[in-house]
């Protein structure tokens, strides 16, 4: 380890963050590999080694010879603090190494609210912030992740973006890296250019936006003729053949997530009108229950985690769930290991699936209706009646829990007050059902209402929604907790001025990033950190950069305007959205992908596809 | 159920050094349950409701110190040759981890009295003189206050100090330490260090440029015996 690194570390809260040296590191020779990548988590160590994506991409582009893949996290302040005054820059786990003098510094952006921590990152490590004004010399900044489905508020600080899932596209934008490198052709602008002709790469200086008076985009188009007008996104065909990690990077410190997380499948059959996740993984690709059972045995073997989690936007959808469980609790029980599956959907928990979570380990249950009452969850097409979720609730209280916890949204589009009180209400008749059994659980019933704002996300049915003003947010918060009497009831919200914040970022364009370089040079970052998120000096900068978040938060959006991120091509079709988003102001509800394909367009991006009829 | 008589207490020497100084014991505890999962080493299990590894650590070692004498007891339930033991583990160690030995334990851990140490000050104040007085201040009343579970106390740490031996190192100064490591009597090598500061009025720059590296060599009985 450089020594200025070490010795700061004796000054700083948890200094395992920034030792790096866990058993399943790569370590390679740099003087034989022939790129070397930075991939960077713009948050704490804790919580980006406890991404799935972070090790899938770590270990796919470790897999390549030539490539060294290192692992970078933001510092947290008081690390960066002694980082900056004693003039060390943002450093690789690894190697050590200045991130400046790697080939690629890859950022991938999870959410929104980590845009400023980013590009303080990218200061840290002594480059300039915008993609133009850094040389030859310096790294090609990268991004990727959810975020990148809309990219357009840090367009102008990042070079390329990986559109949908990397660990093949990756793979092929480094092997074109290195060969340009070799054949003499490269620079960073021919690199760029060749880069926007792979399937899934987005170039954003190869694009010119113009607005219109009252600020609306009036032409966003490509400025040479061989860039794609629209980009679509990459998709792994097969997952039981693709790259997963089977000897993750074990963590000294303890993270977020310390255990086994194996992908049952990708992609979302249930269309929730809101839920960006449900629209930008499709169409739906599954694992093989014996797959997923083989690679569970190896990453036990090579890791010594007691607990696995079966991951997925809604692992009860998992067409083999059964078969999987019953394979892995063959070996899983006698290895003292627990198996947790999140994501349970109410309507199809079982008795069955009850037992097989109830691990020596386990808490309480969670399920999430979103909405109060039948009328709003038909409009945000959640497909889940009240007696699915009473049902649920009483087999978990059978079975011995005594604490659920159920996730509301506040100011969805066509909520009114009585959906809001219904939100009060199905809570009390969670209550009930415990009182209605004979014999119940010796610990006192609890139920948790956990209540987020909504926040209308790019490529869903809700695009074009506006958000609730932050006053009726605020005002409904606490119509519900005069609502909820019921003692047994515990009521949790979400700060409304973040919801906000993620509002005007989700929705923005590339004049948002002028903000965004503001906001770094007063020292904004960590926006996702209660302690540091600070609303009223958001509002001073956009005010400074004499923008109106109301604009891009606020304002219902026309189906005919062209949005900023129509240049990302995800597969599902406008009219599609179009058509659920009108569904939505007549409560009617669309079928799931099980039992009946709606034509979201999705399934031209796949071969053979497990749901989508059509291709069957 | 194993039968009793087949479990067999294990002592496992192992190195920890560089960047992994920064591993806190407590972290080190729950890596070490999985090495053991990943060696495949049929390890004891505490019984009741949430049953854990039994895996018992001498003396813990603090966040910034180096070691090549840490010791750890296991009990296995089926007998492994020792050599088999060190091998599987040592593949499942970090880089900066080493087993050094693997036998049978002879001695309890309440029998360890002191550690023997090699404390280094990469001071601007690196000069005979200041080795002199070093090894002076420990011959004599030097009252500090000692921070414990109950509250603040003041100590006399002079008392806890057997040796103390400073020599001048032009950039640093290396001083060969044995200080008490019996659980009534702990002496944390950084209040040592904080003690020569304080009384020497030395290294007070607040930097990268004046610090200290604190490696424990041996762990010794009450006689000042190596302990094993």
């Amino acid at each position: 380890m450089q020594k200025n690194i070490s010795n700061i570390l004796k000054s700083v809260q948890k200094p395992g963050r920034y030792t790096g040296g866990e058993f399943g590191q790569i370590i390679k020779d740099k003087d034989k590999v022939k790129m070397r990548i930075a991939f960077c988590f713009p948050d704490t160590y804790e919580i980006g080694m406890s991404n799935l994506g972070v090790k899938i991409l770590y270990g796919a582009l470790n897999e390549m010879q030539d490539v060294w893949c290192e692992r970078v996290f933001a510092p947290w302040t008081d690390m960066e603090e002694q980082m900056r005054k004693n003039s060390v820059p943002l450093f690789a786990l690894e190697s050590k190494d200045n991130v400046k003098d790697f080939d690629v510094l890859a950022i991938s952006l999870q959410y929104e609210l980590c845009y400023t921590t980013a590009i303080n990152l990218i200061d840290l490590a002594g480059l300039p912030i915008y993609a133009k004004d850094r040389d030859e010399s310096m790294p090609v900044v990268l991004g990727g992740g959810p975020c990148a489905y809309n990219a357009e508020p840090v367009a102008d600080f990042f070079d390329i973006f990986s559109i949908g899932e990397g660990e093949e596209s990756l793979c092929e934008l480094s092997q074109l890296y290195i060969d340009m490198k070799n054949n003499g052709t490269y620079t960073k602008s021919a690199f760029l250019r060749e880069a926007s002709h792979l399937n899934g790469f987005y170039v954003p200086s190869l694009y010119n936006v113009e607005y219109n008076e009252d600020g609306t985009i009036k032409l966003f188009e490509p400025k040479f003729d061989d860039v794609p007008k629209r980009v679509e996104k990459r998709v792994v065909e097969d997952l039981n053949t693709s790259y997963f990690p089977l000897k993750p990077v074990m963590p000294y410190i303890e993270t977020v997530h310390d255990r086994i997380m194996l992908e049952t499948f990708r992609g979302c059959i249930r269309g929730c009108r809101f839920c960006q996740a449900g629209m930008v993984f499709r169409p739906v690709r599954e694992k093989s229950a014996d797959v997923l059972n083989a690679q569970a045995q190896e990453i036990f073997k090579n890791t010594g985690y007691n607990e696995i989690s079966l991951t997925s936007l809604s692992i009860s959808d998992y067409s083999c769930l059964n078969d999987a469980t019953d394979k892995l609790l063959e070996w899983t029980n006698k290895n003292k290991i627990n198996l947790s599956l999140p994501s349970l959907r109410a309507d199809s928990f079982t008795k069955e699936l009850m037992r097989k979570v109830s691990g020596v380990r386990s808490s309480g249950l969670t399920f999430a209706p979103e909405a109060g009452t039948q009328r709003l969850r038909d409009a945000i097409n959640k497909n889940l009646y009240e007696e699915d979720l009473l049902n649920a609730v009483r087999l978990a209280f059978e079975g011995g829990k005594s604490q659920v916890k159920l996730y509301f949204m506040n100011g969805l589009p066509t909520e009114t007050y009585e959906d809001i009180e219904g939100i009060s209400v199905l809570a009390k008749h969670v209550v009930d059902e415990f009182y209605k059994m004979p014999v119940r659980p010796k610990k006192p019933v609890q139920v948790t209402v956990s209540v987020s704002c909504f926040v209308p996300k790019p490529h869903t049915p809700f695009q074009w929604e506006p958000q609730d003003s932050l006053e009726s947010l605020v005002e409904k918060q606490r119509f519900l907790g005069e609502k909820i009497t019921d003692r047994k009831v515990r009521y949790n919200w979400h700060e409304a001025k973040v919801s906000r914040l993620e509002a005007v970022f989700s929705k923005g364009d590339r004049r948002l990033s002028k903000a965004i370089a503001h906001a770094v040079s007063k020292g904004i970052h960590f926006d996702a950190w209660d302690e540091y998120f600070d609303y009223d000096k958001w509002m001073e900068v956009f005010e400074e950069c004499g923008i109106d978040p109301s604009f891009y938060a606020n304002r219902r959006i026309g189906y005919d305007e062209i949005l900023p991120w129509d240049v990302i091509d995800i597969g599902v079709n406008k009219s599609f959205l179009i058509s659920e988003n009108k569904k939505a102001y007549e409560s009617k509800t669309t079928p799931n992908c099980k039992e009946k394909c709606s034509g979201c367009g999705a399934n031209k991006l796949g071969k053979e596809l497990t749901w989508c009829p059509k291709m069957k | 159920m194993v039968p009793q008589n087949e479990i067999t207490p294990v002592r496992i020497k192992f190195s920890k050094t560089g960047d992994l100084m920064y591993i806190s014991h407590l972290d080190l505890s729950r890596t070490m349950q999985r090495i053991m999962l990943r060696a495949g080493i049929d390890i004891w299990y505490s019984e009741g409701f949430n049953p854990q590894p039994k895996i018992v650590f001498a003396v813990p070692l603090p966040v910034g110190v180096e070691s090549e004498c840490e010791l750890m007891d296991i009990k296995i339930n089926s007998p492994m040759p020792f050599e088999e033991i060190k091998e599987r583990i040592q593949n499942n160690f970090p880089s900066e981890m080493k087993v050094i030995d693997v036998y049978s334990p002879t001695q309890k851990f309440k029998n360890i009295g002191f550690i023997d140490y090699t404390i280094r000050l990469y001071t601007n104040a690196s000069s005979e003189e200041t080795c002199g007085k070093i090894e002076k201040l420990f011959k004599s009343e030097c009252n500090i206050i000692k921070k414990t579970k109950s509250g603040e106390k003041e100590i006399n740490i002079s008392d806890y100090v057997k040796l103390a031996e400073a020599k001048n190192k032009a950039s640093y100064i290396e001083i060969h330490a044995i200080l008490s490591a019996d659980s009534e009597r702990y002496l944390n090598p950084e209040l040592f260090i904080e003690a020569i500061k304080q009384n020497l009025n030395i290294m007070n720059s607040d930097g990268i440029e004046e610090f200290s590296t604190v490696y424990r060599n041996k762990m010794l009985d009450f006689d000042l015996n190596e302990f094993v």
